[in-house]
């Protein structure tokens, strides 16, 4: 173990090499250029050993290479942000379609300006993959060794997108503990195909053809399923990551903070959330009680953590990063429909923010806070959902 | 590549490794090419596919890839071998003429300029078979396909086909090659020699389509060598971007019209359309014999 003053781009870098990733394939994009340096300086090193890195043409084709790299065996990496991540749209279905656990950071850079906001992994939602969102420098070194734990579990077998806020985060430094080499080979066993591509196994499969025989819409369920499946891997890798390394995220799911005792609840995700635990301190020396729930996993969305936060408070203030014109944002909706089939009816009111790299302030959250707090004591809200 | 590296037809494996009933049509060149192919190739393998037709010809497990990321695919698998220790396998393509020439050029000139230990065959029909024979980048000057109709606005394709050979050769990859399904030892030899060079390879080998072309699918060979002994279809080879060879040199090339005249997508030619054609072909074939001559690449 040992510890270095970083930036979050840089822990993206140390959490691969940490993983013992075998390929990495690149294409720079602001705000995640800095990743694919630090990686082509582990390859050039040779501190990794056997690590292939490669410079690709292009995001489409970035995806495509560690597609193909995973397929047959190889522990494979990229990460892109906001337009990059656009351009692997067509591709990115694939890797999820054919089953294979790649690990991807997703530095945020909102598809309306080059400043961050969720507009960019909120667009991926159908493509089949698992999305965390982290809010610093630690989390997101732990959480991309995690992430490969998650995605190569049998019972998931997806790949896994790790998101966090572009500029704020992947370019400021923070103090990060390293984990020794030894204990994270000790948590992440080496990358296991299934099944094998190679022609001299027994009965080698083929990835990408079509389904054949017998129901087309058994992938979309099997799929559908492992999904889901991660709300429960999810909770037991951060559970085993937090025994061995001391270090927690709520459940992994969720992390909340001060929920216990709160009238209600607000959420955030990513950087944001460290805001608002700012503004949640400054509202209970006010006497108002109210709760940050961080969202970490939003694909799968923690329903069962919700509906039981539900039952304790009076009202639920959701905060979106990215809105879908003419559908209002994801978070919101998702955290309506989780609710809707319970006994005790727990107002939503949504909240939208921090678009294109609008400043968000402790001002703003504790704001969020106050309104949410109304509703809770029997209020109307202004409108069911506000611009920030 | 030298005599000494030729392959005799004794030399030619027993095993098949094409699918057999196949699903490709009656007369299908590119099913030939697959056969031939893959023969010389065997079974340690990786195959990759992206649209194309036909696709499903061989029994060695494929990785499927969207149809831009065929450079992508190859390259991530070669690596990926590499990275677990298992260069032996190799990493081959067979694709089609959309692939190479149009949508997947990006990967595959990507691929190439980053030298990726991968072998490429390209079965050009010429047009998008899979879809039903829409004009490529592939597609011969006055050749008429389903979104080049002849009318009295349009004389069937207005361009002259891409030529990709030559754009392969700017970036001095290690082996390309032309080859052509009427000319079997020639283009087994070329695999054979391909096989185990490291670093991008690429046989282009021309696959007659007779529903596309439209031309008697009994006639595939004879359509193919016709194309090969008129010039518009030249066997040769291109080392490290540089180096050349024509492989078939007849003392006389054959008129075009030999091989103009059995396919219907052409019918509609005026002669002096095809005198045009001619004239292209036979200034082509000055500049080939003189890069022959000279043993490198003139453009």
């Amino acid at each position: 173990m040992s510890y270095e003053v970083m930036v979050g781009n840089k822990a993206t870098a140390v959490g691969c090499k940490l993983a013992r990733i075998k390929v990495a394939a690149v294409f720079p994009i602001t705000p995640q250029t800095t990743i694919t340096e630090y990686l082509s300086e582990i390859h050039a090193s040779g501190e990794l050993p056997g690590f292939e890195f490669i410079n690709a043409e292009g995001e489409l084709s970035s995806q495509v290479i560690v597609q193909a790299a995973e397929a047959v065996g190889a522990r494979s990496f990229t990460c892109t942000s906001g337009p990059g991540l656009l351009y692997m749209h067509h591709p990115m279905q694939e890797t999820a379609s054919k089953r294979l656990p790649l690990v991807m950071a997703v530095v945020h850079r909102g598809v309306k300006s080059m400043q961050p906001d969720h507009s960019d992994l909120m667009s991926q939602q159908w493509q089949g993959w698992l999305h965390i969102y982290v809010e610093n420098a630690q989390e997101i070194l732990d959480t991309t060794v995690m992430a490969y734990k998650i995605a190569e579990d049998k019972r998931i077998r997806l790949p896994v997108a790790v998101g966090y806020d572009g500029y704020v985060l992947s370019y400021t430094a923070e103090p990060v503990e390293i984990p020794a080499q030894e204990d994270v080979d000790a948590f992440l066993p080496p990358y296991k195909p299934m099944p094998s591509i190679l022609p001299d196994q027994v009965d080698p499969k083929t990835f990408g053809a079509g389904w054949g025989e017998g129901d087309p819409m058994k992938p979309w369920q099997m799929h559908h399923e492992a999904a889901l499946n991660g709300e429960t891997v999810i909770k037991e890798v951060f559970a085993e990551w937090g025994k061995k390394f001391g270090r927690t995220y709520g459940n992994g799911m969720i992390e909340p903070y001060r929920v216990e005792g709160a009238d209600c609840v607000i959420t955030a995700m990513g950087t944001i959330a460290g805001t608002a635990m700012a503004a949640i301190d400054r509202l209970w020396t006010d006497g108002k009680k109210v709760g940050l729930v961080k969202i970490r996993s939003f694909l799968p969305f923690p329903r069962k953590d919700f509906q039981e936060i539900a039952k304790g408070v009076g009202a639920i203030g959701v905060f979106d990063r990215s809105c879908q014109p003419g559908m209002w944002g994801p978070v919101y909706h998702q955290m309506r429909s989780t609710l809707y089939d319970e006994e005790k009816k727990t107002p939503v009111i949504g909240f939208i923010g921090g678009l294109s790299g609008k400043e968000v302030r402790v001002e703003d959250m504790m704001k969020i806070g106050e309104k949410t707090l109304k509703v809770a004591e029997g209020g109307k809200p202004e409108a069911p959902i506000q611009w920030v | 590549m030298s005599a000494s590296q030729r392959m005799t037809r004794a030399q030619v494996p027993m095993e098949e490794m094409i699918l057999a009933p196949g699903s490709t049509c009656q007369g299908c060149g590119a099913a030939m090419a697959a056969r031939l192919t893959f023969k010389v190739l065997g079974s340690n393998l990786i195959r990759h596919g992206i649209p194309c037709c036909p696709d499903q010809v061989t029994k060695h497990p494929r990785v499927g890839a969207v149809f831009e990321g065929g450079g992508a695919s190859l390259t991530g698998t070669a690596r990926g071998l590499k990275a677990i220790g298992r260069e032996d396998v190799k990493a081959v393509a067979f694709f089609g003429d959309g692939g190479t020439y149009d949508i997947g050029l990006q990967g595959l000139s990507a691929a190439a300029e980053r030298n990726e230990n991968i072998l490429v065959i390209t079965k050009d029909n010429e047009a998008y078979m899979n879809t039903g024979g829409q004009r490529s980048g592939g597609t011969p000057k006055y050749a008429e396909t389903t979104t080049n109709p002849v009318g009295p606005n349009s004389r069937g394709k207005g361009e002259p086909k891409k030529n990709i050979p030559m754009i392969f050769a700017a970036h001095y990859v290690p082996y390309i090659a032309t080859a052509s399904v009427a000319f079997p030892e020639d283009l087994m030899q070329k695999v054979k020699y391909a096989k185990d060079i490291i670093g991008f390879r690429l046989i282009l080998i021309q696959a007659p389509c007779p529903v596309g072309w439209r031309f008697d699918p009994a006639k595939t060979i004879e359509l193919a060598r016709a194309g090969v002994q008129s010039g518009m279809w030249p066997l040769y080879e291109i080392e490290n971007g540089t180096a050349f060879k024509l492989n078939y040199k007849p003392k006389e090339l054959k008129p075009v019209s030999e091989y103009l005249k059995p396919q219907s997508r052409f019918r509609h030619m005026t002669e002096t359309e095809v005198n045009e054609v001619q004239t292209n072909v036979t200034t082509n074939w000055q500049r080939l014999l003189k890069a022959d001559e000279m043993k490198t690449v003139v453009l």
